[in-house]
This record gives C-alpha cells, structure tokens and sequence, in this order.
C-alpha cells in the first residue's frame, strides 16, 4: 500500500511538506529539509541555517532568572559617581527559604556585603513558619542590623526597635548618612502583601534608608489609600497565621493538626505567636553576627570518567607519542627536540 | 523626490547591531567607568536612541573631557575645509568603549618604570629606548645541492607536432 501523505499544514517556525512544494513560504528561509519522495507522517524539522542563525538570549534570561531591563536600571551607576557602590537590597524567596542579600556590581561578577537566610532563624528562636510574612520581616531585620554591624553604623542607626507597622523612614544621623540600598524584587508579581514588602519593612526597621512607599505593605486599604498600621503590625506579629489558626481549631481540627503539626510539635500556640516573634526580633537585634557552621571535608568519591588533563599535560603527552612513533620507525633524521613542535 | 541628508542619514547598515548581537545590552557597559583624560572609541549602539553621536563620529577616538550622570563628554579631530578642528560632544556611554590605543604605552611606562627603579638601585646605565627592527644578520644556507637548468634548444621537427 502507499503511504502518501496527507495534505496539512501547520505554521510553525518549525514546519510541515509535502512532496511538490512550490507554494510554501517558508522555503527560502531553508527551513525544508531534504525532500521525501513520500512521507507516511508530518516532519517538523529545524535545519542547520535555524541554528546557525539563532540567537540565543542571555544565559540568566534563558533560565527565566533575572530580569535585565529591571537590572540595568538597579545598576546603573552615575558615571559621575565614578567607582561608588550602589546596593541593591535583593530579596528571593524559594518554597522553604528566604534569601537576602545587600549586593553591589561590578564587572567580575555581583559582590555580595552581607546575607540573610531564613534557615538561620532557628538560631534567635524560631524554628516553624520560615517563609511567612513575619518570617520575612525578621529576615530583613536581621540583614539590616548585619550591614550596619559590619558597618559600624548599629549603635547609630537602631531603626525602629517596637515594630507598630506604622510607615518608618530612617533620619540621618550627626556623623554619617545612614546605608542606602534599592530593593531588588527580582521576577516577582508586587502585589500590596507581599512577602516581600514584609522584608522590606524589617530592613527599614533595621535602620537602613530603603526608598519606598508604604502602598504595598500588608494592610494598605486601596480604597482609603491608607496603610492600617494595625493591620500591618498583626502581619509583622504572624497575627494572620494565629488567626487561621483559630478557625481551622474551631471548624476542622483534624486539618489543624496536619496543616500545623510542626508548630504543634514546637509549642507554637495563637497566642504565644506574637510573643515569640516578640523574643526573635530582640534575639537579632541582640547578636545579628553570622554563625560560621562547622562542616566536615566532603567525602572522597571514586571517579568513574577519565580527568580532564591540563595544557602542559597534553603537549607532554603529544611528546612522548612523537618520540615513541620515531624511535620505533628507527629514528632515521632529527633529534627529538623537533617533536616538541 | 530626493533623498534627504537627515541627520541619521545613510545610516541603515552604520547603525545596525551586528549579527547575533541584538537585544539585551550586557551590563558591562554601564559598570565601566570613565575618567577625564582617558582614550575612548566612538561605537553608535542602534538600540539606544539617546545620545546618539553623529555618524560622523562612529568610529573615532577622542580622549574624554566631561562626565555627567549618564554621559560622557569625547574631544576628538574633524577635518573642516582646510584645517582640523577639536570638536567637543557629548554621549551617552552606550556608545562609547574603552579604547586600547594606548594600551601598550601604559603598558610600557609601568615596566619602564620598573626597569629604571631597579637600574638606580644597582647603580646601572639603563636606555629604555625602543629600537626599531635592524636588517636581519646574516647567515649561511646549509645542506643544498646545486642544479643548473639551461634551456633546451628548439628542436622543430618534434615540437610541430600538431601540423603547421
């Protein structure tokens, strides 16, 4: 039986043919390759000239990553500033971590000042509920009061020590201005309460001069266009998080004791949530030092490609084959230094 | 209808990005910096609009003699009539690069420099001079046999092969 193909077409980059092709419009492009006398299904192909002509998109961009045009204009330097830093306060969040990070550019690569993650929390007290919005905000306070320490600003620059979730700018003080960063959201949708926004506030509490406005801060009535520091001090205190846990302990509690199981196990109670957080902005605030972990040497492991051998160890290599080869050949002419070429 | 001299006339190929080259301007660019007094190639980037050099100036050096926020004020040479003026323009800096014509000048005062402190320290006369290249010298051309090659003479009654 003969398979003749079947007449369809479908306008992809990437595209189908028949047999007879004088009509296709992508044919000049010489996205057809070779052509089958019959062809029992549709062949979608790229040819060599795609590829060769194809330009791929930054690396960072490719893995969907960074966003340039926000980047360039987070960067870009007066040029009459000529070498002076300028920080970007970069807050990323992954689905059990929070990373920030006060950052400068230069062309060898992002030069990082200090770092804050959520899984050092643990260390000032809390130990559940490291990617919520309070746990952001202690992740900001601790990043900020890092900076300043490292900086010797912190005795100068104590932020906000009650947070009230009110609007807080930093002043500046007599000697010197107080640290200023931009922040780097990153690929984030900046909705009003976002996670990130809670960051920010603890960075502002922290004391450093961020520049912003309180429109996207959890508790920010859109109608009113007033930010209810009530609302937003609950945020900061993990109220939202006591509250759901209230109704799932009235309605369902056999959800409560899955869906909080860990807090459960840690004796984290609706009503001792704030006074924990309480404890944990005092414990950072107390010693915002980094703790250095102890870790073991990794484990050696037995290789099972070859090793990629150096430049030297090549030519070497190359020496010994050409001399091998003469000296069996019986060496008629040179000396062996000509192997050396 | 004629074809105008625009400012960014003629321009079409001038301007464009190279093959391969378009898009995202990597970040490089923005991270140099500049001071006064330093060598700089005028390189028109299409994709910015603003601070666009004329096309005249694509591909000249200049040394630089202002920096503002996000531009840079290039000194160079344009030939007006019968003399050569200094003209004095301002770019933005995605269109303009370092330039590396006196790379290897700087180059050579640093090591010149090195050359002469450790000469004074052992007391030596030093010329850090270049020479140019002198004629090569001479030498001898080893391992040939000589072959002498003389015409041949005509020989008319073989070489008419094809009929006269």
């Amino acid at each position: 039986k003969n398979n003749r193909s079947r007449r369809s077409r479908h306008h992809l980059r990437v595209l189908v043919y028949e047999p007879l092709q004088k009509s296709l419009p992508l044919n000049s492009l010489g996205l057809l390759h070779h052509q089958e006398s019959h062809m029992a299904f549709v062949k979608a192909q790229k040819s060599r000239s795609y590829f060769k002509r194809f330009q791929v998109k930054f690396k960072r961009r490719r893995q969907g990553k960074t966003d340039y045009r926000a980047r360039i204009r987070l960067i870009n330097q007066d040029k009459n500033k000529y070498n002076t830093p300028k920080y970007r306060y970069v807050v990323r969040f992954s689905n059990k971590d929070i990373v920030a990070q006060i950052v400068s550019a230069t062309i060898a690569g992002d030069m990082v000042l200090a770092s804050a993650y959520a899984h050092e929390l643990p260390n000032y007290g809390l130990k559940v509920g490291l990617t919520n919005y309070a746990a952001a905000y202690c992740t900001g306070l601790l990043l900020a009061r890092r900076v300043l320490k490292k900086l010797e600003m912190d005795e100068e620059y104590q932020g906000n020590v009650e947070a009230t979730g009110e609007d807080y700018s930093v002043e500046p003080a007599e000697s010197r201005r107080p640290f200023r960063a931009l922040l780097d959201v990153g690929l984030l949708r900046t909705t009003t309460g976002n996670r990130v926004f809670g960051a920010l506030k603890g960075a502002l509490d922290g004391g450093l001069d961020i520049p912003h406005s309180e429109k996207r801060f959890a508790g920010f009535d859109k109608d009113g266009k007033q930010l209810d520091a009530e609302v937003h001090r609950k945020y900061i205190y993990g109220g939202h998080v006591a509250a759901y846990m209230r109704t799932l302990m009235e309605d369902e509690p056999e959800k409560y004791q899955t869906h909080f199981s860990d807090y459960i196990k840690a004796g984290v109670e609706p009503d001792n949530i704030e006074d924990l957080y309480k404890k944990v902005h005092a414990a950072i605030r107390a010693d915002p030092t980094p703790k250095k972990s102890e870790k073991q040497p990794p484990k050696e492991h037995k290789r099972y490609n070859l090793k990629k051998l150096t430049y030297d160890e090549r030519k070497q290599k190359l020496i010994e084959r050409l001399n091998a080869l003469n000296a069996a050949a019986g060496g008629d002419d040179d000396d062996e230094d000509s192997d050396d070429e | 209808m004629p074809a105008g001299h625009g400012l960014r006339s003629r321009t079409r190929d001038l301007f464009a990005r190279g093959f391969r080259k378009k898009g995202t301007i990597h970040l490089s660019t923005y991270l140099r910096t500049y001071h006064v007094g330093d060598y700089v190639d005028v390189k028109v980037n299409g994709a910015v609009h603003k601070g666009m050099p004329h096309k005249f100036y694509h591909g000249r050096t200049g040394q630089v003699w202002n920096v503002t926020k996000r531009a840079i004020g290039v000194e160079m040479n344009k030939q007006v009539g019968n003399r050569i003026i200094k003209k004095r323009i301002h770019v933005r800096i995605e269109h303009v690069m370092p330039s590396r014509c006196n790379e290897e000048l700087k180059q050579r005062i640093k090591t010149n420099d090195q050359l002469k402190a450790e000469a004074k320290a052992k007391g030596v006369v030093i010329s850090t001079k270049r020479q140019p290249l002198g004629p090569k010298p001479g030498f001898m051309v080893e391992g040939t046999t000589l072959e002498t090659v003389t015409p041949i003479p005509y020989d008319v009654v073989n070489d008419l092969k094809g009929g006269y």
